[in-house]
């Protein structure tokens, strides 16, 4: 969160740029997570095929490349990154934005339990569905959850802009980490807030996932209200500098 | 063209005539130079914006039947990001001869100026 502001601030350079320090000192937003590596620590190289690779097969380049890496200082890789066959990104940052005080074991298995009740339900409307609908039926897990993040993301946001002592919304284009990032959001604040009190999270996402799949569901009218609010909106798009 | 001269321009006890200049400030130069006046941006993407709502306002905001323009306005935007990143990198490499002022002001301030003797 703090760094999403710092990186906010830093966009602002256009605009006064003295008051920039000032805003970094704060305490609002201060940077309190920073990373430890200085600019000279290269990440680590988690893909085995990489290495596998026999030397007669490289070009000069990647020759270099490697050369270079043997004299260059590397970053510890994280605990949560593996060479697995099993490893999806978009899983492990949806899993890290579930976890809620450092319980990685706990939000790892309301994942796994939830991608299994995923699975299980469309099992369940396989077998009890007709041959022609057989073929449209998706049972893989993962591909539902990509795809259901993959729907919700928004392709226009809203940001408040101070014009003549009022803020406005204006509507602006989104970078694509930050459209992935308001999806899993989105989802996850959907799936804590509007369920039942006995209701199991990974039920609940389940049933928003396959909403969301299909392209309905309160995920994605969240998504639509959006865009209806920058439709609204459009006439502020002036007010934009950048 | 040269400094204009400072000779009987202020008041001085030595100045019989009036005083020419009443500087609020001591003229010693100072080891910093003003920020460049930012250039008034303009929003970028607007026709693509435009195009992408007028599409989604006839298909009642299905992003399926609207595919290209959105496709469109992401190119769009990205296009406009790089070059964002590219005058902002060339900003601070260069100001067409001079250095930018962030860079000058270190500069200035590793040789201060000296209004005093010792």
């Amino acid at each position: 969160m703090a760094a999403s502001a710092v990186t906010a601030v830093r966009g602002w350079s256009g605009l006064l740029l003295g008051v920039r320090s000032v805003v970094l000192r704060l305490p609002g937003l201060t940077q309190v997570r920073w990373s430890r590596y200085g600019p000279e620590y290269q990440d680590p190289q988690i893909d085995k095929g990489y290495f596998r690779k026999p030397l007669a097969a490289l070009t000069e380049e990647e020759k270099y490349e490697r050369e270079l890496r043997k004299t260059q200082v590397i970053k510890a890789a994280p605990a949560t990154r593996t060479s697995s066959v099993f490893e999806d990104p978009v899983i492990s940052k949806f899993t890290n934005m579930m976890m809620k005080g450092g319980n990685k074991i706990l939000a790892r298995s309301l994942m796994t339990q939830t991608l299994e009740a995923v699975k299980r339900k469309q099992f369940e409307k396989y077998h009890t569905a007709s041959a022609e609908e057989q073929a449209t039926i998706e049972r893989n897990p993962y591909t539902i959850f990509h795809q259901a993040l993959k729907n919700c993301e928004p392709v226009i946001g809203l940001v408040s802009i101070l014009k003549g002592g009022h803020f406005y919304q204006v509507p602006v284009p989104l970078a694509d980490q930050r459209r992935r990032f308001l999806a899993m959001k989105w989802m996850i604040t959907e799936c804590r807030e509007k369920k039942h009190r006995r209701m199991l999270m990974p039920e609940k996402l389940s049933q928003e996932l396959l909403e969301a799949f299909h392209n309905r569901g309160p995920v994605i009218k969240r998504k639509h209200d959006m865009h209806k609010m920058a439709e609204a909106n459009r006439a502020l798009a002036h007010y934009r500098w950048w | 063209m040269a400094t204009p001269s400072l000779r009987g321009r202020l008041a001085r006890f030595g100045n019989p005539r009036k005083p020419i200049l009443k500087p609020n400030k001591p003229l010693i130069l100072a080891n910093r130079v003003g920020e460049r006046r930012r250039e008034k941006g303009e929003a970028t993407c607007i026709t693509e914006m435009s195009v992408m709502m007028a599409c989604w306002k006839q298909n009642e905001f299905r992003d399926e039947a609207c595919k290209k323009e959105i496709q469109d306005f992401f190119d769009c935007a990205s296009r406009a990001e790089a070059a964002r990143k590219v005058r902002s990198i060339q900003e601070d490499l260069g100001e067409l001869g001079s250095l930018p002022p962030k860079k000058l002001n270190k500069l200035l301030n590793r040789f201060p100026n000296k209004p005093h003797v010792s």
